[in-house]
């Protein structure tokens, strides 16, 4: 019997709160002061998570400089689920526009495009959704770009032919996913001779990271090269080859944030660190996602000018942020990111 | 087996890595290992691990003496320890339910503070200072030796003894003039300590610290610790069984890149090797019945 | 005060959480921005069902102090089959549903026949499928595969609206009057809390002990499939990863509901309201101004001491009580 009542209460509850609201929201006075000053909403992949944090440095400043509220917020751990509630709040929220670094293409465009159908601008960046669940992303660099790049410069240092591996953040991680599909294209068509031996996830985690490439050093003796894609990875297989003595024998690739692999491309471990400016990637992304709100970027745009860092080519609706950059030994000492 | 399919395996330098960075799991599986035989769980060591490894590195990075850091992450640990404790022991709260609450709210709180940036060490904090090889050889020192000390004191010392009859039945264990409470505080507490030794067991292995490290540790620890043939329920296992339970399960997934299987099949093996072990115990025991 | 006396009049656990929503609610919508509207309500309605379909059936799982976590697995393991299904089978998205589910409650058979029949110890046998099923979905998708372009009929179910109230809405009531009445008012429903209680005793009464057993754990696994249908409707995609660390959440429902982790006592109803509680706190605290930008940080950090503290605060009458002994 009371169990009956207890849940007679929920559901008049729910029914309460369920009827309240109607007004509530035609009425609030919150609406009249998030007007004047534009709502950002910024989700990065995961919390936690140095590069985001590395963006979000950019996006501070950016907000800061056009006196914009910037929400921050985002899953935990990478979950397109989750994503897509957070999306799905910001709507009710009454966020101006969203600027979003996608888990997983097909899941979030659902609620992307229910954003849009509410009115509700989208930027994309760092990874794309589906091209008609948002108005412009932010291009650091194609899947394609960065394939080719490693590829490329995997085959330069390895004298086009030999045996590498490749340490992985997780099967599932969708761009990853997208980065070796074009690395393994190019590989076809341009450097037959180098052999995939190995796919290892290390589960963003930099000490598996670190036992996986002990692993395949020894298990693979004939590897030239190991290509790290996910940046917690990148520390721990240079580690790996440093501790197997195997420096400069082993190269070393990565795509990962220049300040965490200062120490082991200036000793000569790690050959090469592929990567874009993040801070600028999200400085450029609240530039680009505020413009939008407030009307002055329109489709159809080939240049935007994004504050202190100039003008940007536009193509399609693509804002692209330019090459991906390559730190290297000569290079490392003056970046600070 | 191994070393027909894979003549490489059993090299000597990479073997001693990989022991090397086993060596922590082993510390906390033997931790595991007590709980469990004192009838509790804990779930929350893969964060309290990051905690101390975190904390260590931060003191370490602001140029603390080194083995001041190193007690300081031994300290974490069994502050961490000691909540459980207090929380299971003294209000008899259920343990799995206090440690899946810390667990969260050491690792959010760990994100919330950290944000995921990796700490760099000074020079001279990994191996301890020593050279690689010996260092090495100390970590895998330091674990076995913790295994050692522990497996005769539960066999040989009334405090090991006091643990076991907890385990098997609380109620007698107090008849007998044992303080069931205390005793389970204490295994906390030392679950505890051992957390914080072996997350600089792992700090010292490279000069960095990823605060988001020991995720999924405490699953790895307890499949460890039940393939080792210690009971869930309570009271019975081993310690060598532990040993063995976790020998096992680091040696599988090298073992697969050994031979070259593909990494999708990973999870399904490492599930299949648990689901075996649990059957054949099982089967084992319904035998000796 | 005497203790006893305190036992009486300290309120239910149930009716503790009830109390703690209401004020959650209230602060919320004061201080929340855009807290209190339909459109919002829809949200957490809708965003809970999946958490809220695995929790209502990890009920009577731990009812008999068992445990289940292998359903977010599970969950993972259908999505993909289903996917599989419909792509590659070419079946019709009702009749491959269909087979999901059944998919699930094999894998639920699976658990039920290793810990029903051969007594084998649930956490750890889950622990194992945990991995296994997982590994499953990445092994057949190669982690790659990502099924998507349903279609629009199917997608009804994850975002489409019947009357009202969402679809989902539905869902979780029809499943939540059904295994309430299952639980709270069938001999069936009882059984699980006596075999929680006292196995052997449970045994010994003459109840169908190893039955009971695995029915709540096929139980689990058809939820699971269903639960995956409605994961993917809702996202639009299937993928192996579908479903990662649900079983924990799902859990901490429950357990925040007032079921006792060692079985033999606890209510459905607790469970909604674990899951309702979750639910708005997730909703709500991204919503305060201020904490915005920590808010899923710190929806953990709270879940966490709620845990405690709602555990301590039903445990303090029988403490005090044990204690004057």
């Amino acid at each position: 019997m009371r169990s009956l009542l207890i849940l007679l209460c929920v559901f008049s509850l729910a029914a309460l709160s369920g009827c309240k609201p109607s007004e509530v929201a035609s009425t609030t006075p919150v609406d009249g002061a998030t007007n004047k000053k534009n709502t950002l909403a910024f989700m990065p992949k995961s919390k936690g998570n140095a590069y985001f944090v590395s963006c979000r440095q950019g996006a501070d400043a950016a907000a800061k400089e056009l006196g914009i509220e910037l929400i921050f917020d985002g899953p935990t751990q990478p979950d397109p689920a989750k994503q897509n509630e957070i999306i799905e709040n910001w709507i009710t929220l009454g966020v101006d526009v969203i600027a979003v670094a996608c888990e997983n293409k097909d899941g979030i465009s659902t609620a992307l495009r229910k954003a849009r159908s509410k009115g509700v601008k989208i930027v994309t960046y760092d990874s794309d959704a589906n091209p008609d669940a948002r108005d412009f992303f932010v291009n650091q660099a194609t899947p394609e770009g960065i394939g080719y790049a490693l590829m490329d410069e995997a085959a330069r240092l390895c004298g086009n032919s030999g045996e590498f591996a490749i340490i992985t953040a997780s099967l599932t991680a969708q761009n990853m996913i997208e980065w070796q599909k074009h690395i393994e294209a190019r590989r076809l068509a341009k450097y037959p001779d180098m052999k995939k031996v190995a796919l290892r996830p290390c589960d963003d985690l930099k000490d598996k990271a670190q036992a996986e490439a002990t692993i395949l050093l020894s298990a693979y003796p004939n590897l030239k090269l190991l290509m790290n894609i996910c940046s917690p990875a990148v520390l721990g297989a240079a580690e790996a080859v440093k501790q197997a003595g195997k420096s400069g024998q082993v190269k070393v690739i990565d795509l990962g944030l220049p300040n965490e692999n200062k120490r082991y491309v200036k000793d000569g471990t790690t050959d090469t660190v592929i990567l874009w400016k993040t801070v600028d990637l999200g400085y450029l992304t609240v530039q680009a996602a505020t413009a939008l709100a407030k009307g002055q970027l329109k489709s159809g745009a080939t240049h935007f000018k994004g504050g202190h860092l100039g003008e940007f080519k536009i193509v399609g609706d693509n804002i692209l942020l330019g090459e991906p950059f390559k730190f290297t030994k000569d290079n490392i000492d003056q970046f600070d990111f | 087996m191994l070393a027909v399919f894979a003549p490489n395996f059993f090299e000597p330098q990479p073997l001693l890595s990989r022991l090397a960075s086993a060596a922590p799991k082993l510390v906390l599986a033997c931790g595991v290992a007590l709980v469990i035989i004192v009838r509790q769980i804990d779930i929350s060591i893969g964060s309290l691990f990051a905690v101390c490894g975190t904390t260590a590195g931060l003191a370490a990075a602001a140029h603390w003496p080194l083995p001041m850091a190193l007690l300081l992450s031994v300290g974490a640990g069994i502050l961490g320890g000691s909540i459980n404790g207090l929380l299971v022991a003294k209000l008899r709260l259920p343990s799995i339910v206090v440690t899946l609450a810390t667990m969260v709210t050491l690792r959010e709180g760990l994100r919330l503070k950290q944000q995921g940036v990796f700490i760099n060490l000074p020079e001279g904090t990994q191996w301890f200072g020593l050279p690689m090889i010996l260092g090495q050889f100390t970590l895998c020192g330091i674990a076995i030796g913790l295994l050692l000390i522990m497996a005769i004191l539960l066999k040989h010392f009334s405090a090991g003894r006091f643990i076991y009859a907890v385990g098997s039945d609380e109620e007698a264990a107090r008849l007998a003039g044992i303080r069931p409470r205390l005793v389970t505080f204490l295994v906390f507490v030392t679950m505890g300590a051992l957390t914080g030794i072996a997350a600089l067991l792992n700090l010292v292995q490279s000069p960095q610290v990823d605060p988001n490290s020991g995720r999924g540790l405490e699953l790895e620890a307890i499949a460890a610790v039940v393939v080792g043939g210690v009971a869930v329920s309570g009271g019975r296992g081993r310690l060598w069984g532990v040993f063995l339970g976790l020998l096992l399960l680091v040696c599988t997934s090298p073992a697969l890149t050994y031979i070259g299987v593909k990494p999708y099949w990973e999870k399904v093996i490492q599930g299949a090797v648990i689901l075996l072990a649990v059957v054949a115990d099982g089967l084992r025991t319904k035998k000796s019945k | 005060m005497k203790p006893q006396q305190l036992t009486r009049i300290w309120p239910q656990h149930e009716t503790v959480l009830l109390l703690f929503i209401i004020v959650e609610m209230s602060y919320f919508s004061l201080f929340g921005r855009r807290f209190c509207t339909v459109d919002n309500f829809t949200n957490i309605v809708r965003h809970s069902l999946e958490i809220g379909l695995l929790a209502l059936v990890m009920t009577p799982i731990i009812l008999t102090a068992g445990i289940d976590l292998s359903v977010g697995s599970t969950l993972g393991l259908c999505a993909v089959l289903f996917g599989k299904l419909w792509r590659d089978a070419g079946l019709e998205p009702w009749l491959a549903g269909i087979c999901t589910v059944g998919i699930g409650g094999l894998c639920g058979g699976c658990n039920a026949l290793l810990i029903a029949q051969m007594k084998l110890p649930p956490l750890i046998v889950t622990l194992a499928t945990f991995s296994l099923f997982r590994g499953l979905a990445e092994a057949i998708t190669q982690g790659v595969d990502a099924f998507t372009g349903f279609p629009a009929s199917f997608l009804f179910l994850g975002s489409g609206q019947l009357g009202q109230l969402p679809i989902q809405a539905w869902i979780l009531g029809a499943a939540a009057i059904g295994v309430w009445l299952l639980v709270h008012r069938t001999t069936f429903g009882r059984s699980f809390r006596a075999i929680g209680f006292a196995p052997e005793g449970a045994l010994y009464a003459g109840l169908p002990v190893r039955r009971q057993l695995a029915l709540a754990y096929v139980l689990a696994g058809l939820v699971a499939g269903l639960t995956s249908l409605t994961y993917t409707a809702r996202l639009g995609t299937a993928k192996a990863d579908a479903g990662t660390g649900y079983e924990l959440f799902a859990i901490t429902a429950v357990v925040l509901g007032g079921t006792r982790i060692f079985g033999g006592a606890g209510s459905v109803h607790g469970t909604l309201l674990g899951v309702t509680t979750l639910a708005v706190l997730n909703n709500g605290l991204s919503r305060l101004p201020n904490l915005m930008n920590i808010a899923s940080e710190l929806s953990g950090i709270v879940t966490g001491a709620l845990l405690l503290l709602t555990l301590t605060a039903s445990a303090l009458p029988h403490w005090l009580k044990a204690r004057q002994k």
